[in-house]
């Protein structure tokens, strides 16, 4: 992006837009990164902040994190919270995955334990864990459940043995957001999704087997809180949402959106960043059908994690629970949430919208699971396949500046046409296997657009976030094995 | 009847232009252009048949909400077409479709994308002198 008189440097990884800078915007934006991050963001990033700075009931900032790029409406990468009774909701604030997340699970095996097996643990995972055009899990609900499953989230799979009992409270919101209502959400919507419980999807969705990765990061008192015991301890990561059930509320709504706008003489810079008062009937019905899709997603995590401590205990013949294979946390990165925050002199209620950004509450927040409570919630940023991914902890200045956010990935830097263009998806698997990384897609042109290549460098990401101190590493992880739909 | 991949518009996504001499054309156009997303269109037979009706407030709704239909009916149904006969009325409000296809074969069929949605960026039918031309940006 070529330089920008119009943003100004406020730290070396801070940047504010004035609200000069745009007829109607209502307050200033505020861009997290690096210069170099900054340098080559795309300027679509510049006009989507300033434009989402423009909603109606917007408070403090529109904000695009490190990782931001163009989205729809909303930068990917971008927060912006509203006040409750005069703010809007608009689901490109949120995306069309919603609750599209990370899980993180510890075990307690080492590397060099896993390494020899790695091969039969990922093709095993592969098999458990569908990937890929309309695949379908094996995991059968009935219809009269998703009422239930969608508003109790994980809650619901531990009263129905399909979770540990620590599972839920290892959960963002403590695996399920209160506000669900499935009568807000479509049979069409409910149709796509029942049957997906336990699915991978595709796209840049993946599984991966970790190994930490002390000669990158890791700072080990901190890790140990999180029971990251030794330098070279296996983890593993799920990346995925709410399936075709969370693309079909979002399709749902933004239906309703474009012509509730007009009743209520909305009007929006961008067609994509259709709003409506969230005090309105339509956006209350918005917000109880995506809660719902946002619970989906917890659970549909929750069944991968099931199907996972199987693969591992056939796999090392021993149990998931002697494999010590708990939750470490879950996190959303698509959502809106309301949620209660300190600024201007005052607590109050505000509809946080993060959209390709995670939750990064600080230390004592009532929110932060128990175990956790003293030092801050846990964090969990993907990268690519090939550069691995962080685990963080929240901080108390997210609190005081983002309204308790950060980044959540790498962000892509090249379309998925141009990707492919560049490198053949066999010749991908192959190279990545010298690099010790074993990786089974659903199809070679599907891995061949998830290339390391086509993001930014998620240690730029999250350094920058760590010295805004939004977010403060704790483990670098590093791929072994990995899953592609 | 053609359409073309569009790789500068959309990092994360596939976005497509479909341009046709009529308008049904244009709506075949898009369903083939969805289906190549999604398949090896030389991999998929057209064994199976189903017939579809849609009603929409305007001709740009009802090809948004055909486009979604195939989406519902590749999860639901594991159902994907390789061949479209549409009819769209007069009023561009409502068609009738019959489209061919079959199930979805993970050993035969050379699979590509899994299209979760349409999206509405860029998004309208537009009628230019005898043709007709939409830009699709779906969500993958």
């Amino acid at each position: 992006m070529p330089a920008n008189p119009a943003i100004k440097q406020v730290s070396d990884v801070t940047w504010e837009i004035p609200p000069s800078y745009k007829q109607g915007m209502n307050v200033p934006a505020r861009l997290y990164a690096s210069k170099k991050l900054l340098d080559n963001m795309d300027s679509g990033v510049i006009e989507q902040v300033t434009n989402v700075a423009c909603l109606p009931g917007i408070v403090r900032y529109s904000y695009a994190m490190a990782d931001a790029h163009w989205g729809y409406g909303f930068p990917i990468g971008g927060v912006a919270a509203f006040d409750t009774e005069k703010g809007v909701i608009s689901p490109g604030g949120v995306g069309f995955d919603v609750n599209c997340g990370m899980r993180l699970i510890r075990t307690n095996l080492r590397f060099p334990e896993v390494k020899p097996k790695i091969r039969e643990l990922v093709d095993l995972i592969f098999d458990l864990v569908p990937a890929g055009v309309g695949v379908k899990g094996s995991q059968n609900f009935t219809q009269s459940q998703m009422g239930d499953i969608t508003s109790m989230g994980v809650k619901w799979c531990a009263e129905h043995d399909l979770a540990w009992e620590d599972d839920p409270q290892h959960v963002e919101e403590g695996g399920f957001i209160r506000g669900a209502d499935i009568s807000k959400v479509s049979r069409q919507a409910i149709s796509r999704g029942i049957s997906q419980f336990g699915t991978l999807g595709s796209g840049n969705h993946y599984l991966e087997i970790q190994v930490v990765d002390p000669e990158r990061y890791l700072d080990r008192d901190m890790a140990r809180e999180f029971g990251i015991v030794h330098d070279d301890q296996i983890m593993v990561m799920i990346h995925c949402g709410s399936r075709g059930f969370g693309h079909q509320v979002c399709t749902d709504y933004l239906r309703n959106f474009e012509s509730g706008m007009r009743r209520f003489g909305i009007e929006v810079r961008d067609r994509d960043l259709a709003c409506l008062p969230f005090s309105s009937k339509d956006g209350q019905d918005y917000y109880s059908a995506m809660v719902c899709a946002a619970n989906f997603a917890f659970v549909n995590r929750q069944i991968i994690v099931n199907k996972v401590r199987d693969a591992f205990s056939r796999v090392f013949h021993r149990d998931a629970e002697a494999l010590d294979m708990h939750l470490i946390y879950d996190v959303c990165h698509n959502v809106a949430k309301v949620e209660t925050h300190a600024y201007d002199g005052a607590k109050a209620k505000v509809l946080v919208h993060r959209k390709g950004a995670t939750r990064s509450f600080g230390p004592g927040h009532p929110d932060v699971p128990a175990p956790y409570r003293k030092i801050g919630q846990p964090v969990i940023i993907g990268g690519s396949m090939e550069t691995g991914s962080y685990l963080l902890v929240g901080t108390q200045k997210a609190m005081e500046e983002t309204f308790g956010s950060t980044a959540h990935g790498s962000g892509r830097t090249m379309s998925r046409t141009a990707a492919k263009k560049e490198v053949r998806g066999a010749e991908l698997q192959r190279k990545m296997l010298d690099h010790g990384i074993y990786v089974k897609a659903a199809t070679m042109d599907g891995l061949a657009e998830e290339a390391g290549m086509a993001y930014k460098d998620i240690s730029e990401v999250v350094e920058t976030m760590d010295r805004a101190g939004v977010s403060k590493k704790v483990a670098a992880l590093r791929p072994i094995g990995n899953i592609k739909g | 009847m053609t359409y073309r991949f569009l790789p500068d518009v959309a990092l994360a996504d596939i976005a497509f232009e479909a341009e046709s001499g009529s308008v049904d054309g244009l709506f075949e156009t898009c369903g083939l252009a969805i289906t190549d997303i999604m398949v090896d269109p030389k991999t998929l037979r057209t064994t199976t048949q189903r017939k579809l009706s849609l009603r929409s407030e305007n001709l740009d709704r009802l090809l948004y909400d055909f486009m979604t239909e195939l989406i519902v009916m590749k999860d639901v149904d594991s159902l994907l077409f390789g061949e479209f006969r549409v009819r769209v009325s007069p009023a561009g409000t409502s068609l009738e479709v019959v489209a061919k296809g079959e199930r979805i074969d993970r050993e035969r069929h050379r699979l590509r994308n899994d299209v979760k949605a349409v999206t509405m960026h860029l998004f309208g039918v537009r009628h230019e002198g005898k043709t007709w031309r939409t830009t699709v940006v779906l969500d993958i």
